[in-house]
Parts: structure tokens; C-alpha cells; sequence
């Protein structure tokens, strides 16, 4: 069974946002607006998060890509009363299925990364592009919890399409859509188990770390530390 | 002084059932208006979203919860004083010991309406059953939560059936309203009142056992989430627990303060002062619990604990901390002691004019500022806050060693600031840990309740207070101490109607005996 998981490599990344704006395009998430950002209702499964450093001559700016960890022991699918959120046992995919969720909120309060966002009112979207919504997604009613589903439907796709070339899955069939828009290929996705692919390997890196790992939620979002290649000190 | 005092509240036993007082009548109407009125922001909650309430990422939990899990405090405390008199025999806290049942059960019905307009799906409801999963606390609190409620029903039943039989004889008009009420079971035969007694104990055991089970099972709601730095501790049951007892204890307090005030029911300054008493213990275990808790974070200095704790003692709502220490604990324990010590007047007045220079001039000699310093911003000097922390202290013990308010209005007083510094524990507990910490640098957003979740909070703490008013209405407050047995029911042979079964009318079925098999084994 393959365990899909994703590596990011902070030394690529530019902060270009592309990934987050084809994310929010592929997967039907409703726009946000100045208002609602400052009132912190925001949705955005997948955001590029500036960490601050230094003070004014000497400071900089890092951008980490945040999105839904896919955890291998998820706390928001222990603690789901109606087991709307699961662990699938196909892809190891960390999914929501809209129709069963009650809105108790207790998975986005129970993740330590707060990356399950909550409708807090119908989602609305200017009339031209609701013709433009991805009919493989399904667009959220109000007052249920989303969030990042590594773009699911396109393994559905991806497999189908192998079905009828008569062969398996290869690495490389199923991307994600951040990954597939990253211009300066940060984002790698593919299959951890699988020892030929590119994010088998590189999740092995000396670089690579994930997200709050003493928690013991096993995530299989990689990140490959930003490396300092012109140290002053150490030259 | 107690004597003459208990002589004055001496109304019948059964003086306020169906009684037409305005008072209450006064007090229910607005309730209702505010009862209907969080009903059509429920609806509004419903069709327009959560949006309409103050909540956001990453408070996706706020007043509701804060509520329910108070209530919930509430309610498991009541139920522990009610099953002192029955489980322990405790006989003197008899008297009020219905008022604390019916505390229980309109406390609980606040705490699940407060976690059912958190939910946004009640159509979805039957899913945490249908689809259960056993690892969810929600699940384990649903199930605790409503067995609880139905002992709690129960319980309060067999204690109250055998003063409906005697209401069917003493209001014969309204026979029938109380005989609904006993469910027709209207034997009061010394056999059947033996029986009650003894359901009434295992009752009481299995109540005091789902009190402290559903409001572990709440606490664990919050303190089994790790990714909450703050609320996964150990210490978060057993703190629960505690401060169910103290808000529970001091809300009766209130309430039998008030009850007795107005109903001049038959209960005596002795037992309040007994309640108080255990109180004062029950305030200073809780200092004990807030402290170990403190120390350990202080101590241990872990960053992410440490930044929630932060939030809490120094952020937006620090009020709510500092308030909770001084108005809910130290202050409560000074008024305790002052009432229950019976320190006179001049001694406080002479002791805290003494300490208020010292005080203050200790505050501005080190320059030290308010706690909550960022919330008032720099306009004041921290020695006038002192000073005015200190005055207001001062005014309360003031009130409180002023003998002509009566003691148990005085015990009362106190008793309401604990409640009060409960609740804003309860909001130190919930909300801090959402939004104080985050793993992610997300933009910092506070939370703060939108008024029409205030509206519908209100709305559900006047549906408590209703359900209280019509108990007050329907139902003797205090238990009859009288010895006699009550008399039988009414002769209803010559009435026309359905014959309504009774107990003895239905006949134990026979078991057969049955022989041990070891008789017929033979030794070797």
C-alpha cells in the first residue's frame, strides 16, 4: 500500500505564494477578504507562513509552506466523535468526509499545527468563477471542517489511468497542485515507501525534519532545512 | 442571635407549592422574553453559521464551552451535597438537600444546551452514536452526561414522592397534578417509604459516581489534547473535580441564601454556617490545586506552557485571572473567616487602615506595576491599583463583619464571589490555551464573545433560572421532617376514571428454587 507524504525544501522556496493560490483554485476553497483575515476566519489548507528573525540591519525573513501534516497517529482522528475525520488505510491520506461532520471543532482544536479550518458561513464566490469551481472537489456547506486532502482526487484519477494503460502506478502519476505550480520545484510528493521515489529519498536527507516531531504524530510532510551556505564566520 | 433568627424563617412545609406570588411571576417574565429571544439567535446560529459568533481560528472554542463546563461544575457539586444526607446519612444538611437536587438538574440542563449550540449540526446528532468512535471523549462525555442527567431525575423522584402524597391530601383540588408528578405511585405504606430509602441510597452512590465520572470525562475533554499546551496536564480531572465542589457548594449557598430570604422556608443558620465552613476548606484545597499547577509550569519553564500562561496572567483577559485570585479566592477565604470567626467590626476597620499605607507604599517604593498592566494601559500608577484592590477588599470585609446584614446573607456574599471566581477560572482554563499558543506563527487573533452569543448565553442561563422558578412553584423546597407518617391517599373508589396501578398491585414473580449442585458431589 503506498503512503503518500510530501517533502519541502525551505532552500527552494521563495515565498512566491503560487503553491497557496493553486491550492485554494484546485480544491474550491472559498476566497478570504481583509476583514475576515483580521477576524481570523480565514480558509487556506495550504499557506506560506513568514517566520520573522533578527532585528532591523541584520533581519530576515524565512517562509515555511504550512499545510495538513497527514499524520501518521493523527489527534484529530482520535478524538472525532462521529469518525468524520479517518486515517485511509489505501494512501495514508488523513481525509474529512463533509456529510458525517458535526461541527464540534474538536479535531482544529485538538491539531497542534491548527491547520483544519472551519466554514464559518456559506461560501461565496464571485459569479464568473462559479462556473470555474473543480467539479472533482466537492464544494463544503457551512459549519463543517476542511482541510488539506493531498488533492485525493487525483489519485482516483491518476490510478484510473494507469488501470487503462495496463500498468502501476509510477512516481510521478499523482501530484498535488502546489507541487505541480512550485516554479522553483520545492515541493516534492510522492510515495514514502515506495525506495525509487524522489521523496523516499529525499525525506532521508540530513537536511530533512518535520513539524513539532516530540509530539509523536509522525507527519509525513518533510521540510529540508534551509542550509546557511555563505556563513561570514565560518568561511 | 441564631435562635431568633431561625424563628423568623418558619413558613409550612408545603407554603410555597401552587402558591400565586408575584414575585416569581415578575421574575419569569422577563426570563421567558430572554429565553425566546435566544432562541431566534439559535435559529439565526443555525442558517447564517458560527460566524455569528465571536469565534475564529485558533479560539475555534469560546463561551460555550466555558459555560458548559461550569455548569457541568456546577451540577456535579450540587449532587455531591444532596448525597451526603442519603449516602452518608449526613442528616443535617437535609433541609437542603432538594434545593441542591434541583440546582443539579437545572444546572445540567444549562451545561447540554450550552454543548448543543456549540455543535452546528443537531440533525447530525445521532452520528456520535451511529458512527461512534471510542477513542472520542465527546462520545464518553455525551453518554456520561445524559446517564447523569436521568439519575439526577431519578434521584431527585424518590426523594420527593412521598411529600407529593402528602400534597395530593393537603391541596385535594390539584390531587391529580401531584399524582402526574409521583408518576402514580402513590403508596405510602411504611414498607414502601423503607424501600424508597434504600433505592434512594444506591441512588445516591450511583449519582455521586456519575457526578465525578461525567465531569472527569469534560475535564479530560480538554486536558487529553496535547497539541494544547496548558490543558494537557494530569492535574486537569482532579482540578475539575474541586472546583465542581467549590462552585457547586457556593452556588447552593447563594441560592439557599436567597430561597430562604424570600420563602422563609424552614432552614437554619446552623446549616449555612456548616456549608460555609466546608466551603472555606473546599476554597483552600482549590488554592492548594491552582498552586501545585503554577509551580509546575514556573518551575519547569517550558516555553509553550509558559507563553499560554503568559497570555493568561499578562494578556487581554488578565482580568479574569488576577480577579479570580483576589475576589475569588483570597478575598472569599478573609470574608469566611471574618463571618465565621465573628472578628467585630473595628478590628477589620482598624487592621486594614493599618495595612493599606503598607501596602501601597510597599507598591511604590519598588515601583511596582499592575499585573494586568497592559490591559489598563499606563494612566495609572501600580500603588493606586493596589491601593484601590486594597479598598475594595476592605469595603467587602467591612460589609461582611456588619452584623446587622444577618450571617447568612453575609456568607452568601462570599459565597457569590466564589462562584463568580470560579467562572472566570473555568475561562483561564479554556481559552488561554487556544489563544495564547500556537506552533505556527499565525497572526495573533484574540478572541472575544460577539453579542449575540452574550444574547444566547443569557438565553440559556434564564431557561435554568425558569426551570428553577417553576420548581419553586410545584414543589415543597425543603423536606418535611415530620414524624408522622403521611396520611393515606384519598378513598378514589367512588371517582370515575382509570384506575391507577400501585405497587402492590403488581406481584413479585416466584423463582424457583433453586438447589446448590455441590450437595449431591461426595468426598472422596
Amino acid at each position: 500500500m503506498p503512503r503518500y507524504g510530501m517533502v519541502i525544501d525551505l532552500d527552494r522556496c521563495t515565498g512566491c505564494q503560487a503553491c497557496a493560490v493553486a491550492c485554494k483554485v484546485e480544491n474550491n476553497v472559498p476566497f478570504s477578504s481583509p476583514e475576515l483575515a483580521l477576524e481570523g476566519r480565514t480558509i487556506a489548507w495550504m499557506q506560506v507562513l513568514p517566520f520573522y528573525e533578527g532585528e532591523f540591519p541584520e533581519a530576515r525573513t524565512r517562509f515555511m509552506p504550512a499545510l495538513c501534516n497527514h499524520c501518521e497517529i493523527p489527534p484529530c482522528v482520535t478524538i472525532c466523535p462521529t469518525s468524520a475525520t479517518y486515517l485511509s488505510e489505501e494512501t495514508g491520506i488523513v481525509a474529512q468526509i463533509y456529510p458525517r461532520c458535526i461541527g464540534c471543532r474538536y479535531c482544529a482544536v485538538a491539531c497542534p499545527y491548527t491547520v483544519k479550518f472551519f466554514n464559518w458561513f456559506k461560501p461565496k464566490w464571485p459569479e464568473p468563477m462559479v462556473a470555474g469551481l473543480n467539479p472533482d472537489v466537492s464544494v463544503r456547506p457551512k459549519s463543517v471542517i476542511e482541510k488539506c486532502t493531498f488533492c485525493s482526487h487525483r489519485v482516483v484519477k491518476a490510478r484510473e489511468r494507469a488501470d487503462g494503460e495496463k500498468r502501476k502506478l509510477k512516481d510521478g502519476d499523482y501530484q498535488t497542485a502546489c507541487q505541480e505550480v512550485c516554479p522553483a520545484k520545492a515541493i516534492t510528493f510522492g510515495d514514502l515507501d515506495d525506495p525509487e521515489s524522489r521523496v523516499a529519498a529525499l525525506s532521508k536527507s540530513p537536511r530533512a525534519f518535520r513539524f513539532g516531531e516530540d509530539l509523536g504524530t509522525e507527519p509525513k510532510v518533510y521540510y529540508l532545512r534551509e542550509g546557511e551556505w555563505d556563513v561570514e564566520r565560518e568561511r | 442571635m441564631s435562635n431568633a433568627n431561625d424563628e423568623r424563617f418558619n413558613a409550612d412545609w408545603f407554603a410555597n407549592v401552587l402558591r400565586r406570588d408575584t414575585r416569581l411571576l415578575v421574575a419569569a417574565v422577563p426570563l421567558v422574553i430572554l429565553v425566546l429571544s435566544a432562541g431566534f439567535v439559535y435559529w439565526r446560529q443555525f442558517t447564517t453559521g458560527m460566524g455569528v459568533t465571536g469565534l475564529n481560528r485558533p479560539s475555534y472554542w469560546g463561551l460555550y464551552i466555558v459555560n458548559c463546563v461550569f455548569f457541568v461544575g456546577v451540577s456535579a457539586g450540587g449532587i455531591l451535597i444532596a448525597s451526603l444526607v442519603h449516602a452518608l446519612g449526613v442528616k443535617q444538611f437535609r433541609s437542603v438537600a432538594r434545593i441542591a437536587e434541583l440546582m443539579a438538574i437545572s444546572c445540567v440542563v444549562m451545561a447540554v444546551t450550552s454543548l448543543f449550540v456549540n455543535l452546528c449540526w443537531p440533525q447530525r446528532m445521532h452520528f456520535i452514536l451511529l458512527y461512534a468512535n471510542v477513542s472520542s471523549p465527546i462520545l464518553w462525555d455525551m453518554l456520561n452526561v445524559s446517564l447523569y442527567f436521568f439519575i439526577s431525575l431519578a434521584y431527585g423522584y424518590f426523594g420527593t414522592r412521598s411529600d407529593l402524597v402528602r400534597l395530593m391530601s393537603i391541596k385535594p383540588r390539584h390531587a391529580w397534578l401531584f399524582r402526574l408528578m409521583a408518576l402514580g405511585y402513590t403508596d405510602v405504606s411504611p414498607k414502601a417509604l423503607k424501600r424508597d430509602d434504600i433505592i434512594l441510597r444506591v441512588m445516591a452512590v450511583a449519582g455521586l459516581l456519575a457526578a465525578v465520572g461525567m465531569h472527569s470525562v469534560t475535564a479530560w475533554i480538554l486536558g487529553l489534547t496535547k497539541a494544547r499546551p496548558g490543558w494537557f496536564s494530569a492535574i486537569m480531572a482532579p482540578l475539575f473535580i474541586v472546583s465542581a465542589a467549590v462552585s457547586g457548594l457556593a452556588l447552593l449557598i447563594v441560592s439557599v441564601v436567597l430561597i430562604r430570604r424570600y420563602l422563609r422556608v424552614r432552614i437554619k443558620d446552623e446549616v449555612i454556617r456548616r456549608l460555609a465552613q466546608i466551603l472555606t476548606f473546599l476554597v483552600l484545597a482549590l488554592g492548594y490545586f491552582l498552586f501545585a499547577e503554577m509551580l509546575t509550569v514556573f518551575y519547569g519553564k517550558e516555553p509553550a506552557v509558559l507563553e499560554v500562561f503568559e497570555t493568561m496572567m499578562h494578556g487581554r483577559y488578565a482580568v479574569f485571572f488576577w480577579g479570580h485570585l483576589l475576589l475569588g479566592l483570597i478575598f472569599p477565604l478573609l470574608l469566611f473567616g471574618v463571618v465565621l470567626a465573628g472578628i467585630p467590626r473595628r478590628w477589620v476597620i482598624i487592621g486594614g487602615l493599618t495595612l493599606l499605607p503598607i501596602v501601597a507604599g510597599i507598591a511604590f517604593v519598588f515601583g511596582l506595576a499592575m499585573p494586568f498592566a497592559k490591559v489598563v494601559g499606563d494612566a495609572l500608577p501600580g500603588w493606586v491599583g493596589y491601593a484601590a484592590v486594597w479598598i475594595v477588599g476592605l469595603a467587602l470585609l467591612q460589609a461582611c463583619a456588619n452584623e446587622r446584614l444577618g450571617e447568612d446573607t453575609r456568607l452568601g456574599i462570599a459565597a457569590g464571589l466564589v462562584v463568580l471566581g470560579i467562572f472566570a477560572e473555568r475561562w483561564n482554563i479554556v481559552l488561554p490555551s487556544l489563544m495564547g499558543h500556537s506552533a505556527l506563527p499565525l497572526p495573533g487573533v484574540s478572541y472575544a464573545p460577539s453579542g449575540l452569543e452574550l444574547l444566547l448565553v443569557a438565553g440559556i442561563y434564564a431557561m435554568g433560572a425558569l426551570v428553577f422558578i417553576v420548581a419553586v412553584y410545584l414543589l415543597p423546597l425543603v423536606e418535611s421532617e415530620e414524624d408522622e407518617p403521611p396520611p393515606p391517599v384519598p378513598d378514589r373508589s367512588g371517582i370515575e376514571g382509570p384506575r391507577w396501578t400501585t405497587i402492590e398491585d403488581i406481584k413479585p414473580p416466584r423463582w424457583p428454587e433453586i438447589k446448590p449442585r455441590w450437595t449431591e458431589i461426595k468426598g472422596p
